[in-house]
Order: structure tokens, then sequence, then C-alpha cells
């Protein structure tokens, strides 16, 4: 199973602490790792489709980026191939432009049925993965919203539909981060999200993760689905829960 | 009636347009008016008792802060004579710091009896005005909403924190609350107007009380009904994240 990283602060922030522990945590995924955020309003990601932990020893360059990358959010991802080939056009995070923004896209997660989806606008072509048509599924009902609601319709909502759409049409287990700069969207229909904010030993900033145990000895919160819901989204600005809701 | 007006961005936005506008429109609100808006995540205030609109012109200060201020969100807020004291601190936005944010705050309405709120935080407002004391009193429940529970969503902690003031105080509410990213605006009375525009660079919310907007587009208009307590809105960027009754 892959994992998730993530990192939301009021100002730009740099991981150089716990980028390189989740990336330890996750160290049996093999098969690539990717880091995407956010400078000037624009969606960069750095990837590879080698092993982030080898021989005990973090991959060089995860290394040296986890110490340079610095934004208000950061998205992180370590792969563990269920779905597509190993190389970097399939690791995350992925990066697509609608609605007026850069969105960077991370999953975690197994929707074989998704994989049939044929997109209404323009295909990542170079991917071929439940996680990459997952994106695509976003972008595109996220599109139809941004054409046809009205100015006061909420984007949480739209995403919130479209989510549970996607889950009708193409059940899986989906877990994902979403961000468009302005925001981090969480969303889990299956593992927990573990949460810390105001870390003694980590990065001071509102830290997300797959991982278990979370990536430190405090006291981090878990966050899953209950049984009779159909997932959970989180929308985070900097350090705040913005909106939290049962699907 | 006083009336407010907010403008959100993605990017640092001049509102040399939509304020002037706004200026005029609440010309009939006599008695002072104010700017807030953020450089560099710190939150600044510029208010004045003089009218924001006389002479057939807008106030000069007004305008040349309208040309001049640049930020992501910029609330703005003209008083009527009805709201009381004509003391220029007594003028919106009022500004607190909590929560790891400066937050701004401009209301217009009256609820029943929130003169006499004690705060049991600190800071307190030094000044005998109710609407620092609705800010207080959102302030004090946001605080002891996130103590139970430090991973509550702000929007869950501002809806309890309203309804209970509310409980309390029965009354027309309507206002922004504000941080460097994200501007919320309740209202249990009056219709508010709100627009999503194209700019050079980029998209802008306008969201005012102003009923009829503030230009010939086409403004949505938003009105609480039966049974619902109010709407709470939560903008960030050019972009209602969440809207839902309160």
């Amino acid at each position: 199973m892959c994992d998730l990283f993530a990192i939301s602060a009021n100002r730009d922030y740099s991981a150089p602490k716990s980028l390189p522990i989740f990336a330890e945590q996750a160290g049996k995924n093999l098969d690539g790792w990717g880091i995407g955020y956010f400078r000037n309003h624009h969606a960069y990601v750095e990837k590879s489709a080698k092993g982030i932990f080898k021989a005990g020893r973090l991959h060089d360059s995860f290394q040296r980026l986890a110490r340079v990358v610095k934004s208000k959010i950061i998205i992180c991802h370590v792969r563990l191939r269920t779905s597509g080939l190993i190389d970097e056009c399939h690791a995350h995070p992925f990066v697509l432009e609608f609605g007026g923004y850069e969105w960077i896209f991370a999953h975690n997660g197994k929707a074989p049925v998704i994989e049939s989806y044929k997109s209404s606008g323009i295909p990542m072509k170079e991917a071929l993965s439940d996680s990459a048509r997952t994106f695509e599924f976003l972008r595109d009902q996220l599109i139809q919203h941004f054409k046809q609601s009205s100015d006061a319709a909420g984007m949480f909502e739209a995403l919130s539909r479209c989510i549970s759409d996607m889950i009708e049409q193409y059940p899986g287990k989906y877990n994902f981060f979403l961000s468009n700069g302005q925001f981090l969207y969480a969303f889990t229909n299956h593992r927990q999200f573990m949460l810390l904010k105001g870390s003694k030993k980590l990065e001071g900033a509102l830290l997300i993760t797959t991982i278990e145990k979370g990536l430190s000895d405090e006291k981090w919160l878990r966050i899953a689905k209950s049984t009779s819901r159909r997932g959970m989204l989180l929308a985070i600005s900097g350090t705040d829960i913005i909106v939290r809701q049962p699907l | 009636m006083c009336d407010i007006f907010a403008i959100s961005a993605g990017y640092n936005y001049t509102p040399q347009k939509y304020l002037p506008i706004f200026a005029e429109k609440g010309r009939h609100n006599m008695n002072g008016w104010g700017i807030g808006f953020f450089r560099e995540d710190q939150a600044f205030v510029e208010k004045s008792d003089e009218q924001v609109f006389s002479d057939q012109q807008v106030h000069e200060s007004f305008q040349r802060l309208a040309r001049v201020i640049d930020s992501r969100i910029i609330i703005s807020h003209v008083n009527c004579p009805q709201s009381g004291s004509l003391h220029l601190s007594h003028r919106h936005p009022l500004m607190l710091s909590f929560m790891d944010h400066t937050w701004l705050f401009a209301q217009v309405g009256n609820v029943d009896g929130i003169e006499n709120y004690e705060t049991v935080q600190e800071p307190r407002l030094e000044i005998s005005v109710y609407t620092a004391r609705i800010f207080e009193y959102l302030r004090d429940h946001l605080i002891i909403a996130h103590e139970r529970n430090p991973y509550i969503s702000m929007f869950a902690a501002l809806r309890l924190s309203i309804q209970s003031l509310l409980s309390n105080y029965p009354g027309n509410l309507a206002f922004f609350l504000v941080n460097e990213s994200v501007l919320f605006a309740f209202f249990n009375f009056r219709s508010f107007s709100i627009l999503k525009k194209s700019e050079k660079m980029g998209d802008v919310l306008l969201i005012t009380s102003i009923g009829e907007g503030l230009s010939q587009n086409n403004w949505q208009t938003i009105t609480p009904e039966e049974p619902s307590k109010g709407k709470l809105l939560v903008i960030a960027g050019p972009d209602v994240l969440y809207a839902a009754d309160i």
C-alpha cells in the first residue's frame, strides 16, 4: 500500500524533519516517490521511480528536497505499485490545471474499476493507472461544477458530490490529497489519516499522514470514516481544519 | 442601516474599482467608515469618523486607500447614525489576535443585551460598543470550542459560537470575520449579494449587504429563510468553499 504525507502551514514552510521520517516509516514502498508544492500560485512536482529508502539510506534527492522545498502546502507520496507501470510518469503527485487553479493530487488506494474511465477532457495519456483516472474524473466533474454552479455554490460541497458519484460509479478504496494551493483537501474511505498540529518534535504546522502511528510519539489524532458512512472529507487551510464532513 | 462589503481574491487585489462604488451606494451612512486588509499576513485597519460620501464625492482618503491597498482579503464597513457612538475607535473593522491569527470583524444589525457581556479572555476591547462585545463573545467561544477539541473544524466551532450567541442574545446580525486566509460571512437578516468576477489578474469574489449589489452584473442574492437561524459562508480566494444554514 502506498503512503501519503502532507504539511499545511500559514506561511511557507519546509519539512526537513518530518519528510525524512515519513520516508523512513514508508520505506517498504519501493516503487517511487514524489513531492508536490506551490510557488507563486504555481504547482510543482519532483518525483522519481526509484525506491525512497535503499540499503538503509534515504534517496539522496529526496533528502535534499526535504531541506529545500518551501511552501504553505507540501504533499508527499511514496508508491507501492498496485496499478500502472513503475516509472516516473506513474509516480505521484500529479498536476492538472483547471477551474483557474493548478491542482496537485496524490492517491493511495486501490480502485481497478476506475481504470476504464474515459475522460471528457484532455487525458493524462502518459499515466495508465487508477490514480490518474481518479484525478481525471474529479477534474472533469469539478469543471462541470465551475461551469454550471452559481457564485454562492460551495467548492467543498461540489467536491463532496464528485467523490460520492465516483464511489457510486467506480467503487473502490480511495484515499487522497488534492490541493489548489488555497486548501488541502483530504479524503478517505479506507485506512486512516493521522493528524498533528503544534508538534514540539517535528514542524509546528499541521501534519497529516496515512502512517498508522503518525511520525512521532506525540498525540496524533486518528481520523477515519465511520462504518455507516461512505467516507470522510476535510478542507484544511494553514493549520486549521476549516470543514470536516462525512459523506 | 450600516453596510458591509468584502473582497476575496487568490492574489493581492487592489480594490480601486469596487470600494468607491460601495462608498457611493452606502452614502446614506453618514457616520464614518473603515477598511480592513492584510499585508504579509499582518492585519491593518484604516478608519475615519467622517462621511464616506459627501458633496457628490467619495471621501478623499477612502478613494486613495482604494487605489493603494493590495490584499487577498479586504473588508469595509460604513456606519449609520443609529449605530451609536461617534467615536473613531468605535468604527469597524475591529481587530483581535487569537488562535494563531489576527482577525478582523465588521458587523451590521443588533443583538439584545450583548452590551452586558463580559469577556473571560484577554485582550479585552476597551471600547463600550456592542460590536466589540459580539466580537469578544465569538472569540471566547471559538477558543473554548478549540480547547475542548483542538481538531474541531473552524466552521463547526464558529457555528456553535453563533448558535450560542443568538440563543443568549437574540437579534439581527450580519458580520464578516476574517483572517489572512479565510473570510467567514454570517447573516440572519437582510439579503447579501455575491458576485464572482474575472479581473486581469484572475477571479475575485465580492460580497456585500447592499441588496442590489454594486454593479449591473448578475449579482446573486442570498436570503436566510425560516426555519434557518442564519446562513454561514466560508470564502477563500475567489470561491465559496462552504455554505450552510446555522
